[in-house]
């Protein structure tokens, strides 16, 4: 479709005015059709989630009613009120705030130092190394989950924040990532600097770091969302909890039987995806020029 | 602004040549500083991933259960991998999961990030943030949303189209549909990911390459071979094996969705690694089957890098 | 500070030896209970506990409330490290799987001790408790599945005493199904029947029951599911269901409860907690046991178990064999079977101790028909998978006779591992 569109002028420019303007409205059209057919597939796309909005303000007797509707008969905000008598919910989401947040921080700083090493600084083994960190993403958590968590209760960290965030302070993910951005930045520069005298440390700081922050924003957001909607991970090192992160903390709402009040849930779901979505928005024109130039390539 | 100029990508230099980076006369403060970099993030994955890897690594060759007594079993788990019917059987549907998921996700994601790059769209903004929504709702409520959908009884896809005459079987407990049904959510919840991704790879094409093509008279598909596909040749090795390893590991969507069912029609690796370890308490087996898996993911990783990284060498420093 | 507790990571990892706490020696004996009762029962619980802890000063039980599904995937873990609960509930199918691993504490002696107020429990509800010949838990839930329906939908079919026999209640199931515009699929279901994945896991234990059959021998040992009364039971249930779609197939628990509470289905298989669910939905519902099959009447019942776990020290055991043998008090057992909605599990407990709440009252008339289901099976999960498989393709229209000599194999494999 973006073939038509775009197709490029291959009348010369002497073009006669009149085709020119046909051409113009053509353009128009195909510009207006454009955006209603990406409109459509877009609202196909968010039917779930606007499932899942609209389903937050239905009573309890629609959530399940036949014939099903999208929107609620009746608009409630019973759900809400039930997520906030249930649920210690300002301590939650602070709680999700420190683990994610927390998360995010460390495993910046810690992935881009690793990171500038495997690009910049050309030592042996570093390939070898590279390659062991990305193997280290193809086993599946839950088979070291009990060796992390009897090496976190060794240490005497299970229900601390310590526990939830350091054994997750670096990430093969996130190194195999900025390493990629680091590669495509010219070296010209770090040399200047270097040239001039500048210490190893100094180049990362003050050279390659600033023109990484979109790539770190990037790593940031993902690094985020990923932990922020985490759930075996907080419910495992949390047994108590005072530590609980939102996303466990919503496992809390089940009714009698295990039986989930949907609409109670989704009411939750969209208190918890709030944050993230603001994060996203704030940051979404910097975080999408960020990959932009990362490029991992 | 100034770090789109300084990102923009100039042919580097072989390392050693005049300009490149001096190496460092002093060998041992060197090393000392390669170390100073990797420290911190080597400390942390050591102990929290590698440490752990290696304790799995051990408990696969025994019988334990998590709570102290094991006793040394050889290679009997793994020797049960491969003979496990039921096994053999999750191998086989991670393997078509893996064959659906990662080429869907990728053009799904790969159509959208064009989509919502072209300057023919109107508030491109809206559409980019719209479109990496459902990567960022938790799974837990995007399947109840799915199986509001998809309910063969009571849901909303089937009343509409009932008025239109087609009535949607139950396709969650179809063994030949749900596995189908289970990849276009697991698409579903991911191609926002990749397509911010792509998208990166896209912008960084310079425009110049596009203008040339134009004057050589390529139309919108042969630009897109032409130059879009090559030049994103890179950013496609790297999603490829992040999109492989991914669906290698394939386990909330289906446990949220199917538990595997029906008939063990969408029972995967993982399913059978959660059941071992965390349901029959078996974490000796669960920790073969993981290194299993492990192994696998990573000679296919390598044949892909080989398949696509090829032409891109400066992956490699 | 970030690189001090680095370098601590490494220190301690390398040490790599837990240091055991202590008990304290002066002051109550701490103890930590993982339950998952999270609506107004586990109030009563919780209040229970508070009781007990005012009652004496030896034993300070803090109860923590989790959903059964966090506490099945997090007690290995907890446990692993010594870090778990030293009491903990939990769905009674998954006992036998942690006493089979040692994870629990053998209660042999603790049963055979006169205080502990166990001679008066339900012994179908303690045979839930039983592996290997020995008892590993207390029962704290007892339930027999029975049958919601809507009163209004089977008066309108002229249908006014709920059926008790399989072939009223299929009678009843076809008068309340209605294919209006006859497209063959009913806009109103008699019966919301699942075929797999069923509440507990008991509709299908319970119908082969009433067929006069079993999925096991009485001590788990031999698969018995390829029987020929299974076969004429599922035979049964699979032509009403295939020939007259009295209910629609590939349901679930939850779905029939979906089903049921959105007013498409008449009649449905369920907990107690159904109650809640139809009340929120305004239906008008009743409760009626599972009407009779040609050899018996049988309910599965829905249980839970609580448990000392094996990291507790022995100090702690007899600290909570005391909160065991309190909560099994009858004084409390009333009190909680009331608060908890379930029937009592002590025998000595009648319908008029508990009328005060209609549905415990409901349920307890009919409690002494309603069986553990697969006691002391430790692979349970893989025997219910094959039947499971054996009873959704039975009602998609497969063979009941191949499929239950298909199901015999996979049970008698579960069972033998």
């Amino acid at each position: 479709m973006t073939s038509t569109l775009s197709r490029p002028a291959l009348t010369p420019p002497a073009a006669s005015a009149r085709t020119t303007a046909r051409r113009h409205r053509r353009f128009k059209l195909s510009r207006a059709l454009y955006l209603v057919g990406f409109l459509i597939v877009t609202a196909a796309i968010m039917l779930p989630v606007i499932i899942i909005v609209l389903t937050a303000f239905k009573p309890a007797s629609e959530v399940n009613a036949y014939p099903p509707t999208l929107a609620p008969t009746v608009w409630t905000l019973d759900n809400f009120r039930a997520i906030f008598s249930e649920l210690p919910f300002a301590r939650l989401i602070g709680n999700s705030f420190v683990f994610a947040g927390g998360v995010t921080l460390f495993a910046l700083v810690f992935d881009s130092l690793a990171a500038y090493a495997l690009a910049r600084l050309d030592f042996r083994g570093s390939k070898v190394l590279l390659i062991v960190i990305i193997a280290s993403l193809m086993i599946p958590f839950q088979a070291t989950l009990i060796p992390i968590y009897q090496l976190v209760s060794d240490l005497g960290w299970v229900n601390t924040f310590a526990g939830l965030i350091l054994p997750r302070a670096a990430d093969a993910f996130g190194i195999f990532f900025l390493r990629q951005f680091f590669l495509s930045l010219p070296r010209d520069l770090d040399n200047a600097a270097r040239i001039d005298g500048a210490s190893e440390f100094r180049v990362f700081w003050s050279v390659v770091l600033p023109n990484a922050i979109p790539a770190l924003l990037t790593l940031g957001i993902f690094t985020f969302v990923n932990n922020w909607n985490d759930l075996l991970w907080p419910l495992v090192f949390t047994t108590e909890s005072d530590h609980g992160t939102i996303t466990s903390g919503l496992t809390l709402l089940t009714g009698p039987g295990g039986i989930i009040p949907q609409g109670v849930m989704m009411a939750g779901a969209l208190i918890a995806v709030l944050p993230l979505a603001i994060l996203f928005l704030m940051v979404q024109r910097r975080f999408i020029e960020s990959v932009a130039s990362s490029g991992l390539k | 602004m100034t770090t789109s100029t300084l990102h923009r990508r100039r042919p580097r230099r072989p390392p050693g040549q005049l300009g490149g980076r001096r190496p460092l006369n002093d060998g041992f403060r060197r090393r000392a500083v390669v170390v100073g970099f990797l420290a911190p993030a080597l400390i942390i994955l050591t102990a929290f991933v590698g440490w752990p890897m290696l304790s799995a690594l051990r408990l696969s060759f025994t019988d334990a259960s998590g709570f102290g007594q094991e006793t040394w079993v050889g290679l009997a788990n793994y020797a049960r991998v491969f003979t496990d019917s039921s096994i053999l059987q999750a191998i086989g549907n991670t393997a078509l999961y893996a064959v659906l998921f990662t080429p869907i996700a990728l053009v799904v994601a790969l159509v959208l990030a064009l989509a919502v790059n072209s300057p023919q769209l109107p508030f491109r903004e809206f559409f980019r943030t719209t479109l990496f929504l459902p990567f960022i709702v938790s799974l837990a409520v995007a399947a109840f949303a799915w199986s509001y959908l998809l309910d063969p009884q009571i849901g909303l896809l089937n009343y509409w189209l009932q008025a239109v005459g087609i009535r949607i079987g139950n396709v969650l407990e179809d063994p030949a549909l749900a596995m189908p049904t289970v990849v276009l959510v697991a698409v579903w919840k991911s191609f926002g990911f990749y397509m911010v991704i792509f998208l990166a790879g896209l912008q960084d094409i310079p425009k110049s390459l596009y203008e040339a093509a134009s004057l050589d008279g390529a139309n919108g598909w042969r630009r897109f071979t032409n130059v879009t596909f090559p030049m994103l040749s890179n950013t496609m090795a790297f999603v490829v094996v992040i999109a492989l390893i991914a669906a290698l590991q394939a386990f909330d969507q289906i446990y949220v969705l199917t538990g595997g069912g029906p008939y063990r029609s969408t029972q995967t690796i993982v399913m059978e690694i959660y059941q071992s370890g965390f349901k029959d308490l078996e974490l000796g087996f669960a920790s073969a089957l993981s290194y299993v898996l492990l192994v696998a993911t990573l000679l296919l990783s390598l044949v892909q890098f080989l398949f696509f990284g090829r032409r891109g060498e400066d992956t490699s420093s | 500070m970030a690189a001090f507790a680095v370098s601590a990571v490494v220190v301690s990892g390398l040490a790599g030896c837990s240091a055991d706490t202590p008990a304290a020696s002066d002051g109550p004996v701490a103890l930590t209970f993982w339950h998952g009762y999270t609506e107004a029962d586990g109030d009563v619980l919780n209040g229970i506990v508070e009781d007990f802890n005012a009652s004496q000063d030896d034993v300070k039980v803090t109860p923590q409330t989790k959903t059964w599904a966090v506490i099945d995937d997090t007690l290995l873990t907890a446990l692993s490290s010594g870090e778990g609960p030293q009491i903990v509930a939990m769905p009674a199918e998954r006992l036998p799987v942690y006493a089979s691993k040692k994870a629990l504490v053998n209660l042999d002696d603790f049963y055979a001790d006169d205080t502990s107020n166990t001679a008066e429990l339900n012994t179908e509800a303690v045979a839930m408790e039983t592996v290997d010949g020995s008892k590993y838990g207390v029962p704290t839930g007892f339930v027999p599945l029975s049958v919601f329906y809507d009163k209004d939908k089977l008066a309108a079919a002229g249908i006014s005493t709920f059926p008790t026999t399989w072939d009223e209640w299929v009678a009843a199931a076809k008068a309340t199904t209605i294919d209006a515009n006859g497209d063959g699929t009913p806009e109103q279901y008699g019966l919301a029947l699942p075929d797999h994945g069923t509440v507990g896991n008991g509709v299908w234990a319970s119908l082969f029951e009433g067929g006069g059959g079993s999925i096991t021998n009485d001590d788990g040992t031999e698969a018995t599911v390829d029987s020929a009364e299974n076969i004429d039971t599922l035979t049964y249930w699979a032509d009403a269901v295939a020939k007259d779609a009295i209910s629609p197939t590939g349901l679930d628990g939850i779905d029939a409860d979906a089903l049921f509470t959105s007013g498409k289905a008449v009649m449905h298989i369920g907990g107690p907690w159904m109650t809640g669910l139809a009340t929120d939905a305004g239906i008008n519902y009743g409760i009626a046991p599972i009407p009779a099959g040609p050899e018996a009447q049988a309910s599965s019942a829905i249980g839970v178990s609580m448990a000392v776990t094996a990291q507790a020290s022995e100090a702690e055991q007899a600290a909570a064999e005391k909160f065991l043998a309190y909560f099994n008090e009858k004084e409390v057992a009333t009190e909680w079977s009331l608060g908890s909605g379930w029937p009592a599990l002590r025998t000595d407990v009648t319908p008029e101790d508990v009328n005060a709440n209609a549905t415990v009252a409901a349920l307890t008339e009919f409690s002494d028909t309603s069986r553990a289901l697969l006691p002391g099976v430790v692979n349970s999960t893989d025997v219910l998978t094959a039947v499971d498989e054996a009873t959704q393709k039975a009602l998609a229209g497969g063979d009941p006779a191949e499929l239950l000599t298909a199901a015999q194999a996979a049970v008698q494999q579960a069972l033998d591992n």
